[in-house]
């Protein structure tokens, strides 16, 4: 699919309406099948195709025909990845195929944004997946959407791909295929908006159901085409999140179309949210936000076609993508398509990696909530000797208390005075048990005792000291030494304290 | 979800006097049944396992700390068992060596082998998860642990006040 943006966002600067040339054909049979409207879309996409196709500089057409058939057969069928592919082969690719496309795409999505390349996918491939392409009455419906803007929009899209296109989500495949600046910077963005507006009302009801998208943030597009900024991972499953919270309510939905697929609108877009949020915001002011969406994807699948932001794509779909697959495999390169923040390299390994260190630096900040003392303190490393110490002197005061509150439950003072003194020194047997006679009086020791509250520092050495008869004063020593002794080694083991 | 003090013994919070009740209840009985048998040689012992067995079991399996504990304490009892015995270690020591390589080397690049280390293996069941986790289960040991010395400190104040 990213091919397909990039396809897009090259086509753009053509101007569209380059009547569908190649792909057209291919587009307008299958769109045919699903109805006539689509073969309006079709001709967007194939506008967009020949539009990218044209300006081959990028070598974005040999990139879309490769592409093409590729996203095509993977038919991706989730509508909002059938819309990303849509986009890319210009040809309404089967749903399915986008389903597939997701699966297996697997499009780069850095590769397609940082070098432009549009996979290069047959174009003849996409006459083959048109027959794939999703009878769904949804998309049926969103094809017709799209045409409705094609009138308007083709003239204005020049960058992004013919908004016309029901295949708005494709065209916002594309914009991040161009590129976050190009796309997005150029062409009125609001065209697109008003159509992902309307495409969202029509992939709301469609979206809802589909748990495909492809997670291609195209959706994004527009908004993020507003703000040209390069969108994290985490800001569009952040909003994806909230989309579906919202169920939908705003056009950022379609941002997450891409995290739609995700489906895990769970994913922890901590920091990343942000952008995500932004892009959100402008996208509802742009547009109108149409009924509320029912479910991200939905949203997803609205900004997939309406928006043709490339831009927007990545990071939240990215992010989404991710956190499904537990990091393991780069969005990007699955149908999820994020777009790496600015200045942070795009790399999978490098995504993964963010998130396994946002999701450490998040516990660390928990930990440091935890551990007394530590909020001065910056860094893992000290944070972390700040913990060991802290659990081990957490230990210790529980090794102290053990013995002692088990003791003094039982509400039998133990025969063996080692008990409450193991951390000073190892019990004595003899001692212990020579010192049991004095049990019956322990009682009005320990009040003694405790009354005094002197002995604090007796106790440690009163307990080494050879019992010799001193049945009560060990006892009393026990008792009174337990609080003692706690205050002591939390003294002294508790060093931060 | 903490106290507002770490030495309060007074919770403020309901959720974590949730646990404290829990482990205060199963403490107190370890201990009545605790004292009448066990030899006073071994007390200390005795009360220690079973301090820490009931933290456990007040916890429950939700935890991995718990359940090593938990682990660790059902090997102990099948120590007896030469096949147990082994079959335990051996599902420890696999855990173990899953649990390192399962660890970043980033993570040690970034926060010292030593610390990572020592983290591991101060927390009970800390060899065999990786970095991420195991800070979560510090999280949560943490706090046990506080509500443990919280526990036994009320248990020891009321038991010598009276």
């Amino acid at each position: 699919m990213e091919m397909a943006r990039n396809d897009a966002n090259v086509e753009p600067a053509k101007g569209s309406e380059d009547p569908v040339t190649f792909h057209e054909p291919n587009m307008s049979s299958d769109w045919h099948v699903h109805g006539n409207k689509i073969t309006t879309t079709s001709i967007g996409l194939v506008t967009m195709c020949n539009s990218m196709a044209e300006p081959s500089a990028c070598a974005s057409a040999p990139m879309m025909d490769s592409f093409g058939p590729a996203i095509w057969d993977q038919s991706i069928n989730g509508q909002n990845s059938g819309y990303c592919n849509i986009n890319v082969q210009n040809v309404a690719s089967t749903s399915s195929s986008l389903g597939a496309v997701k699966a297996g795409i697997g499009w780069t999505p850095n590769a397609m944004l940082s070098e432009g390349m549009f996979l290069p996918t047959v174009p003849g491939g996409v006459p083959q997946s048109l027959p794939h392409f999703p009878a769904d009455s949804a998309f049926i419906e969103r094809a017709a959407r799209f045409s409705c803007f094609n009138g308007g929009n083709f003239s204005e899209n020049v960058n992004h791909f013919p908004v016309p296109h029901p295949l708005n989500p494709h065209s916002q495949g594309l914009r991040p295929m161009r590129g976050p600046d190009e796309v997005l910077g150029g062409n009125g963005s609001k065209p697109l908006l008003g159509m992902q507006s309307q495409h969202h009302q029509m992939h709301m009801a469609e979206v809802s159901n589909e748990a495909l998208i492809p997670g291609e943030r195209r959706t994004e597009g527009s908004p993020f085409k507003n703000e040209k900024k390069s969108e994290s991972f985490m800001p569009s499953h952040d909003e994806v999140k909230k989309r579906i919270d919202v169920s939908g309510n705003q056009c950022d939905e379609a941002e997450f179309s891409g995290g739609g697929a995700q489906e895990e609108l769970d994913q922890e877009s901590s920091g990343k949210g942000l952008d995500l949020k932004k892009r959100k915001r402008t996208e509802q002011k742009t547009e109108n936000n149409e009924a509320p969406q029912p479910s991200n994807e939905i949203a997803a699948e609205i900004r997939q076609k309406g928006d043709q932001n490339p831009l927007s794509t990545s990071n939240p779909a990215g992010k989404h993508g991710k956190q499904v697959s537990q990091g393991s495999d780069p969005p990007k390169e699955e149908y999820i398509h994020i777009r790496a923040r600015r200045g942070q390299a795009t790399n999978s390994h490098s995504l993964a990696e963010r998130v396994r260190r946002e999701k450490i630096s998040e516990r660390m900040k928990f930990l440091q909530d935890l551990v007394p003392g530590c909020s001065k303190v910056t860094g893992k490393a000290v944070m972390l000797d700040e913990i060991i110490n802290y659990v081990q002197s957490l230990q210790r005061q529980v090794e102290i208390l053990q013995p002692r509150a088990g003791l003094s439950s039982s509400l039998v003072f133990p025969p063996d005075m080692t008990m409450p003194f193991p951390p000073l020194h190892p019990p004595q047997p003899g001692l212990i048990q020579g010192g049991l006679p004095g049990m019956g009086n322990s009682s009005e020791t320990l009040q003694s005792t405790l009354a005094r509250g002197g002995l604090e520092n007796r106790p440690l050495n009163m307990c080494r000291h050879p019992v010799c008869g001193r049945t009560n004063f060990t006892t009393s020593f026990t008792v009174v030494s337990t609080p003692a002794l706690l205050l002591m080694a939390k003294k002294h083991r508790l060093p931060f304290h | 979800m903490k106290t507002p003090h770490p030495k309060n013994p007074t919770c403020t919070n309901p959720s974590r006097s949730i646990i404290r009740t829990r482990f205060a209840v199963r403490f107190l009985n370890a201990m009545k049944k605790l004292n009448k048998k066990t030899p006073p040689s071994r007390r200390y012992h005795t009360i220690r396992a079973a301090a820490c067995a009931s933290m456990a079991s007040a916890v429950g399996p939700r935890r991995a700390w718990s359940r090593a504990i938990l682990r660790k304490i059902r090997a102990r009892t099948l120590r007896d068992y030469i096949i147990n015995k082994s079959r335990n270690h051996r599902l420890i020591t696999r855990r173990k060596s899953t649990g390192l390589l399962r660890g970043n080397p980033r993570d040690q690049e970034e926060v010292g082998f030593r610390q990572e280390d020592d983290l591991r293996g101060l927390v009970p069941g800390g060899e065999g998860m990786g970095f991420c986790r195991l800070l979560s289960e510090t999280a949560h040991y943490i706090k046990c642990l506080r509500a443990q010395v919280q526990v036994m400190t009320n248990i020891l104040d009321h038991y010598n006040s009276t």
